[in-house]
């Protein structure tokens, strides 16, 4: 879908329904989705390699201050959990199984105290139309820090032209689903991916919703921060 | 003892002069990538052929051919687009990557992979890329399987670029199409059996971290004339007699199986409560299953016979059901198409067999198994040759007890070439609103 056609059907969509955040204020985070199946051990971090698998694209990103910034930013110095995701998304397998995903692996981060000060997590939306740098803080609820041991960044860009190049550079396609009359919907077809990113910027893993297990994303992080800390497999 | 045993059955087999070996693999809408996305789960608008190009036949080109599939088209059953690539490397197989934009379609010969943009124009597809370095960053030639991860394609290589034989790789190449690691076949021993390092498809069950291979032969046996191999004793040991089972995120092998007879294509049930996986021996026309062993661990064991082993049927591609209680296969030799009720995977039963073609290879089923399509060529220099050398994609209707066949597309006729792997495709959600609207419209009037 071209650029206009995409910045059309979003705005058709958004004066059309009231776009709330489905997840507004998060703070009351109730598990929702059901979980992917792991049905096994992983293997201990640091006992395999995580391939370089592309670079992360540069681009221009609204921060929760409200004021731009390069995304390189959010991608750089630390272990980054990078999401795309859009806040009226209502998909139990989509937007908000990343969501509860990354919840669940703040916690277990946040219960290793060497883990501290080494990972970031950012949520990049979808939907500039719609989601505003407030909307997307409303998004984060209490999950939103800019510093501290691990800090959760909720960002937006300025216009769809802007997004554009910051997803095919992830690789990430998105399409607004219309309706039997050709009008668009409220629903944002995409694929669920999650990046891991290095602190060099490199995307070291991505996982789609069958690889949402918390327990082997938490061992892929202690392996990067092995690696960082010379303790190569 | 394993390596033994199949070398005395591949001599006697190879003392047969009619005989064939299987490449064919991840066929159809059952048997994509789990983390392949928009599964057709309901009626397909159309299905890619990649097609090998014959010298003097059209164009002699490999071509990506695309069929109208859809009943309500007026174009049902017509051949609406055909893409040559250029030249002849030996087109075989197909993935799609993650997001099921791109078509991936390798050539065993040429070692070349070629990405087709089948996402914005299913009817039109597009050659945006060509991957021309396989040989060069890894080694490896003769690209079989491509199967999608998020963000990346695994592609299980046939053979190597020193000697041309069966000891080959997987590798990764990222969706942009550049190179991200390469990983070699067991060669070694590992939990009692030793690797052969041949390979041949692979496949994936996300919630067990567990990759499963199989194995085949190399460039040299899979490019020669097939009457001249199966009279070369030497060449016929060099065949596949292992699979192996991998821990996944480690991309290291965990046990090596003795599967004589050249495992091929991997299917893993879809039901969420199965945790087993069947191939089809080509040598030794076998079903085996491959289920955990009670101990951590991995098993395979022998559980079917397909037709009768004796007259080589030579057992090819096979479809397993959405629901994982039933098996299509093909036999190459007898041109039979084979469904095996799978409800107990430890005794596969034959419940139905009709010829559908002088040579069958690929079979592809739709998701809700009411449509099976197939297709007749294996490789170039094994198929079939004057008469027998039939080149078609053919639609059945199975309606659980037969196959009736709705159309057929001679690709000889048509000057197309050796029909060879098929891969569906449905217009995008918004075209296919519109086009709805309008037939109402149409009809209003």
């Amino acid at each position: 879908m071209s650029i206009l056609k995409v910045a059309a059907a979003l705005a058709a969509a958004a004066t059309m329904l009231h776009l709330a955040p489905a997840f507004a204020n998060r703070a009351e985070h109730k598990p929702i989705a059901a979980r992917p199946v792991m049905d096994y051990t992983p293997p201990p971090a640091g006992s395999y390699a995580l391939h370089v698998i592309q670079r992360t694209p540069e681009g221009a990103v609204i921060g929760g201050d409200g004021k731009p910034h390069q995304l390189s930013e959010y991608t750089r110095g630390r272990i980054t959990l990078l999401s795309l995701i859009y806040t009226y998304c209502t998909e139990p397998t989509g937007c908000a199984l990343a969501y509860e995903t990354s919840v669940l692996l703040r916690e277990r981060i946040l219960a290793e105290k060497r883990l501290h000060g080494r990972v970031r997590f950012v949520s990049i939306s979808f939907d500039p139309l719609n989601d505003t740098h407030y909307s997307m803080q409303a998004y984060g609820g209490k999950y939103v820090r800019a510093d501290g041991p691990l800090p959760w960044h909720f960002l937006t860009t300025a216009s769809i032209k802007v997004l554009k190049p910051i997803l095919e550079g992830f690789g990430q396609e998105i399409e607004v689903e219309v309706d039997a009359r050709g009008k668009p919907t409220r629903t944002i077809s995409h694929m669920l991916k999650l990046f891991l990113i290095d602190r060099e910027g490199r995307v070291r893993e991505i996982y789609s919703t069958d690889f949402l297990h918390p327990e082997a994303m938490l061992n892929d992080i202690k392996t990067l921060v092995m690696e960082e800390d010379g303790q190569r497999h | 003892m394993s390596i033994r045993l199949e070398r005395t059955k591949v001599a006697a087999i190879g003392a047969f002069a009619a005989m064939a070996v299987a490449g064919a693999a991840l066929a159809d809408e059952t048997c994509n990538s789990p983390y392949t996305t928009r599964l057709i789960k309901g009626q397909e608008d159309y299905v890619h052929v990649w097609t090998l190009g014959v010298d003097g036949l059209g164009d002699g080109s490999d071509k990506l051919v695309t069929v109208d599939v859809n009943p309500k088209s007026k174009g049902y059953g017509k051949v609406v687009h055909t893409l040559p690539v250029g030249g002849r490397g030996e087109a075989h197989h197909m993935g799609f990557t993650d997001d099921r934009k791109f078509l991936w379609a390798g050539g065993l010969d040429d070692s070349k992979i070629h990405v087709f943009d089948v996402g914005t124009d299913p009817s039109k597809p597009k050659l945006v890329k060509t991957i021309a370095d396989l040989p060069q960053k890894t080694g490896f030639v003769g690209p079989h399987t491509f199967y999608a991860m998020p963000g990346r394609m695994l592609i299980q290589a046939l053979s190597n670029n020193k000697d041309h034989g069966g000891v080959t790789g997987i590798a990764i190449y990222n969706n942009k199409g550049e190179f991200v690691a390469k990983y070699d076949m067991p060669a070694t021993e590992i939990g009692g059996a030793k690797g052969d390092g041949y390979g041949y498809d692979l496949a994936i069950n996300p919630k067990k971290n567990v990759l499963l291979t199989s194995s085949f032969t190399g460039w040299n046996n899979y490019m020669m004339d097939m009457g001249k191999m199966v009279k070369d004793a030497e060449a016929m040991k060099r065949f596949g007699t292992t699979m192996a089972a991998w821990d996944l995120k480690a991309m290291k092998p965990k046990q090596i199986f003795s599967v004589p007879g050249s495992p091929l294509e991997i299917r893993w049930s879809l039901n969420p409560k199965d945790n087993w996986a069947v191939t089809a021996t080509a040598l030794t026309s076998k079903i085996w299953l491959i289920k955990p062993d009670g101990k951590g661990g991995w098993q395979a064991k022998d559980v079917a016979t397909i037709g009768d082993p004796s007259k080589i049927p030579l057992p090819v591609d096979i479809s397993i059901s959405a629901d994982g209680k039933g098996l299509w296969v093909n036999t190459f030799m007898d041109g039979m198409t084979r469904y095996f009720d799978l409800t107990n995977p430890e005794a596969p039963k034959e419940v139905y067999s009709k010829n559908t073609g002088k040579q069958v290879n690929m079979i592809s089923q739709s998701w809700d198994g009411k449509r099976v399509y197939i297709t007749s060529s294996l490789l170039a220099n094994w198929d079939k040759k004057g008469e027998d050398n039939e080149q078609f994609l053919a639609l059945f209707d199975w309606n659980g007890k037969e196959l009736k066949e709705k159309w057929r597309v001679d690709f000889n006729k048509e000057k197309l070439g050796r029909a060879h792997h098929m891969k569906f495709s449905a217009k995008p959600a918004a075209k296919k609103a519109a086009a709805a609207e309008s037939v109402r419209v149409a009809a209003a009037r």
